[in-house]
């Protein structure tokens, strides 16, 4: 199983759920370039401009570890830069599970991502005017549990090893994807899992990424917020293992 | 200065200030002051923030604190402050901006604590807000400067892999694509072409012709706008620099068609950027801006608004125009000293290869062959002769197109249609060039005499053609005519220069071999009369005679043989080769035949004849030396003799051995005279006597004792007393296809009764 840390965070945030497959499953964590532990000059912002960059390198991570029929678990925005990583190489993965995923957040048409333009710009500015203490804050923003503020203390932390610069093209190659034809042609199973109140990924957003993967399964969680595998790691685990136990 | 004040008691005024009202204080605080409910509903403001935002209290109060901020700074309080303040229950320096009730933004810090019950249920919010637009003005200034220094770092990054990439670049088609990929990334346009002056583009020259050289994002109906727009719109574009090209109401006018394949793709703006050499325009980068090209991020414009280019903008692209011009330039003075060199060994191979052609014929069909190879993918070529026009060649460089072109050949004679451009390259004395593939298209409709051979030009695809006539002294032997396919990029002034050159030289040797042709025709002609046709019947005797003309180039031998019946029944045999390879040669052959024959009347021993000859040789007038080996025999006996003036030994074959025989060689005829010996012999039934000239024996390479050596073999081997059959034997094994010198040969059978007529 390779778990996957989305946006502000790193691998630290799966401690609560990963070692309970490490039982009967090779676990792979791992940093985003850019984020956490890892190697900062490895950055590079041609081909961090886009997610199909983290998707190569999970594709390179699976390559280099010999990994195969792998579990690929995706919280937020890694839920997709895993659809990518399939469509490079779908003889790798055996199984997907996508945490609070958004195939885009801008509105277009018909099409309800939750955020206008203009709620990007906005947020992307208050972003740069709270530049110093910006990662301190969003943090709590994320994972919307104010009953256990230890954790928000780790996700802290964590937003501090991240490089403002990096973390500004993270924020707008996060919200400014659009992944939705990617969604076609997933022929694996496939888990959605939803959290309620989630700002950043609402329930339509949810809904319409399952509509879209045919043969996916829809999980709604009783968790708040957008970061349940520290809000809830018993339902999370739960709803993880219930999909892959056949 | 009057001293220090003497010290006081804290004043009655200062107390009473001290122990101010607390409302005052809240009310005129150097702060605002705001209570929301947890929802954002505003409960309460002090005359501060009243103050400051031109708003009265009852302006404020009931109204959500939304109302107050900016779209960008909502998002900002619903995703970050609310979240915060029910974790935390406080949060401190944010920046937020209120706006004023004249509809200007106050910059704030905002600092806020949630008021929660027992039960840590949120009652209320109490935030205090600072003015802070020095300090946001300061940290803007600070940002905005940091942004202008990445942005500047990533330009200059742009500009670095730009450099990087195209120092790689060894094509014109390398340079387009880095130009178009890093000009589009640059700006993130949709799409984005490289559209490249046609030849050179001269600053006389208002409207050069443009063509696009690659694209991509770019839908297939907007190029083909571009390259309609190419001649006009853009030329202008060409000389004005770098311009946006907008959709507004004044290109709907202008260019309606352009102006509406670009809102039907999306777009908003056409930047063209000029991108040159030095002062040499070369062409236009053409950025397609509106859509975001696929896999891009979403733009944070809002879609359909044009964005004017930014100064930093504008200046990266001149940048890269400038950087793609001058490797164009570079790659255009490599490509064209490789293609020099190129058609230099090009035009060496084809000397080389006309060098040892052996005739006319072979000539033209090993220059099409590499013509073919290399130059175009078909090569006709059409030559004056004294029967009309002939086409000896036409080669198509696809074997299966080649029944295609044979058709057209067929179909399409040349002085059939005074249309045809090979047709009036001859007439006009001139290169006629046909450029590309729509003057192709109306060349053949011109030319075509019927439906079939329309059908057969459009199946060649031909887009270019040059004919080049072949003109020497004056005189037009022919025209070469090449041609090129869509397979191949159109023909260049270079090629054109490489076909005139070729045709100058194909020219020179048409006209060498065809006088040397015309001339060796004439003397094999001469020659051929002289000999005689056949050898008279001779009673017991088989006889067999052979010319063979030498292969190469005009050669023409003076080589002969004859026989004679003498009176008294005695028979004689000539074999004689005259000094030279011409017509005079064959014209003193035919003397010498004459004199010889006219001299035998009286039955001369050979050796009489030799010095009859030798000393009577100025008499004769005769221009050349000659070898010849005189022979008489007596049919009924088989009694020889033989002389020789210079000549090679006869031979003598008999059942399955052949030898030389010894005959010891006077002079030549027509050297200074000297006594001839002779040689006496018998001819025995069944044997055969073989005479002939040396180019039986002679052969390049080999030296002439081995060749008789040879002879005597295969002769022995091939022994028969059929004297036909001997000597096809030995011309077919020892001669090749070329032969470099004529032979005589003269083959004699005693047969063991005379020979009845018809038998």
């Amino acid at each position: 199983m390779v778990f996957a840390h989305g946006f502000g965070c790193d691998q630290t945030l799966w401690r609560l759920v990963a070692p309970d497959f490490a039982v009967d499953h090779r676990v792979v964590l791992f940093d985003h370039v850019g984020s956490g532990g890892s190697d900062l000059s490895a950055y590079d912002p041609e081909k961090y401009n886009s997610l199909q960059g983290y998707a190569a390198d999970v594709v390179e991570i699976c390559r280099e570890l010999e990994l195969s029929d792998v579990v690929f678990v995706g919280h937020s925005v890694s839920a997709m830069i895993g659809v990518l990583a399939y469509h490079r190489a779908p003889e790798l993965f055996g199984a997907l599970v996508m945490v609070g995923p958004s195939p885009r957040y801008v509105d277009e048409g018909d099409y309800v991502g939750g955020f206008s333009r203009s709620d990007i710009v906005g947020l992307l500015d208050a972003l740069d005017s709270n530049h110093l203490g910006w990662s301190a804050q969003m943090a709590p923003v994320i994972m919307g549990n104010p009953e256990r503020p230890e954790l928000a203390e780790e996700l802290t932390n964590s937003f501090c090893r991240t490089a403002p610069h990096i973390a500004r093209q993270f924020a707008r190659v996060t919200f400014l994807s659009d992944n939705r034809t990617d969604l076609c042609g997933l022929d694996l199973p496939t888990l959605v899992l939803q959290c309620s109140a989630d700002a950043i990924a609402p329930d339509v957003v949810g809904e319409y990424v399952h509509r879209a993967i045919p043969g996916s399964v829809l999980v709604r969680m009783r968790a708040s917020g957008h970061v349940p595998q520290l809000s809830a790691p018993e339902e999370t685990t739960a709803a993880i293992r219930a999909f892959l136990t056949p | 200065m009057t001293g220090p004040e003497e010290p006081r008691e804290p004043s009655s005024r200062l107390n009473r200030l001290l122990d101010e009202d607390p409302a005052d204080l809240y009310e005129n605080a150097p702060m605002g002051y705001l209570s929301t409910l947890p929802d954002g509903r505003i409960v309460k403001a002090n005359r501060t923030f009243c103050a400051w935002t031109g708003r009265p209290p009852a302006d404020l109060l009931g109204g959500r604190i939304h109302d107050l901020l900016s779209v960008g700074g909502r998002v900002f309080y619903e995703t970050h402050l609310v979240p915060l303040l029910r974790m935390q229950g406080a949060v401190r320096e944010i920046a937020i901006d209120i706006t004023r009730i004249d509809g200007t933004l106050l910059p704030c810090l905002l600092n806020a604590v949630e008021v929660r019950d027992d039960d840590g249920s949120p009652l209320l919010v109490r935030a205090t807000l600072f003015e802070a637009t020095a300090r946001r003005r300061y940290e803007r200034e600070l940002l905005a400067a940091q942004r202008l220094a990445e942005e500047s770092e990533a330009r200059s990054r742009v500009v670095q892999k730009v450099v990087f990439d195209l120092a790689a670049a060894t094509t014109p088609e390398d340079v387009a694509t880095v130009i178009v990929q890093r000009g589009r990334a640059a700006l993130r346009a949709g799409g984005a072409a490289l559209v490249m002056v046609d030849g050179e583009a001269d600053d006389w020259r208002e409207l050069p012709a443009l063509r696009p050289v690659r694209s991509e994002g770019l839908s297939r109906e907007l190029l083909r706008r571009l390259k309609e727009a190419a001649g006009s719109r853009l030329a202008l574009e060409l000389a004005q620099g770098l311009r946006s090209i907008v959709l507004d109401a004044r290109l709907r006018a202008d260019q309606p068609q352009l102006a509406a394949t670009m809102a039907a793709d999306g777009l908003t703006d056409l930047v063209v950027v000029p991108v040159s050499a030095d002062s040499k325009r070369l062409g236009v980068l053409v950025l397609a801006r509106g859509v975001p090209a696929r896999g891009d991020l979403i733009s944070l414009e809002e879609p359909g608004r044009h964005q004017p280019l930014s100064p930093a903008e504008v200046d990266l692209l001149w940048t890269l125009g400038r950087q793609a011009g001058q490797a164009l330039e570079r790659v255009r003075l490599h490509e064209q000293t490789r293609q020099q060199g190129e058609r230099s060994a090009f035009l060496l191979e084809a000397s080389r290869l006309m060098a040892d052609a052996a005739d006319v014929t072979e000539t033209v069909e090993r220059l099409a062959g590499l013509v073919v190879s290399g130059l175009a993918d078909v090569c006709v070529i059409d030559l004056v002769t004294e029967h009309g026009m002939t086409r000896p060649v036409a080669r198509h460089r696809d074997p299966v197109r080649q029944p295609w072109l044979d058709r057209l050949r067929e179909g399409q004679p040349p002085q059939r249609s005074p249309m045809h451009p090979g047709s009036q390259a001859l007439r006009k004395g001139r290169t006629q060039w046909v450029r590309d593939a729509d003057e192709a298209r109306a060349m053949f409709e011109a030319i075509a005499v019927d439906g079939g051979v329309r059908d057969v030009a459009r199946r060649l695809e031909l887009t270019g053609l040059v004919s080049v006539p072949m003109i020497v002294d004056g005189r037009r032997l022919g025209v070469v005519t090449f041609a090129a396919d869509r397979h191949r990029k159109p023909f260049t002034e270079a090629d054109v220069d490489v076909a005139e050159q070729l045709a100058l030289h194909l020219a020179q040797v048409v006209d060498k071999g065809q006088r040397f042709e015309f001339e060796a025709r004439t003397s094999h002609t001469l020659q051929a009369s002289l000999l005689p046709p056949s050898p008279p019947r001779l009673p017991s005797l088989a006889t067999a005679v052979r010319y063979v003309a030498a292969t190469q180039g005009v050669d023409v031998g003076g080589d002969f043989y004859d026989v004679l019946r003498l009176p008294g029944e005695q028979v004689a045999l000539v074999v004689g080769d005259v000094v030279g390879h011409d017509i005079t040669a064959a014209a003193t052959m035919g003397q010498l035949r004459s004199v010889t024959r006219a001299m035998s009347v009286d039955r001369p021993t050979p050796a009489v004849l030799i010095d009859r000859l030798q000393h009577n040789w100025d008499l004769f007038e005769l221009q050349r030396m000659a070898t010849a080996l005189f022979v008489t025999l007596d049919p009924a006996t088989g009694e020889l003799r033989i002389a020789s003036a210079g000549h090679l030994p006869p031979l003598l074959c008999q059942a399955g051995t052949a030898e030389y025989l010894p005959v010891r060689p006077t002079r030549m005829l027509g050297a200074p005279p000297a006594p001839a010996e002779e040689w006496t012999g018998v001819l025995p039934v069944g044997a055969t006597l073989l005479l002939f000239t040396d180019g039986l024996v002679e052969s390049r390479g080999a030296d002439i004792d081995a060749g008789m050596q040879r002879l005597r073999e295969v002769a022995a081997r091939s022994c028969t007393t059929d004297p036909e059959e001997l000597c096809d034997r030995l011309l077919a094994e020892l001669t090749g296809v070329h032969r470099a010198d004529d032979i005589a040969l003269l083959a004699l059978t005693r047969t063991e009764r005379p020979q009845l007529p018809g038998a």
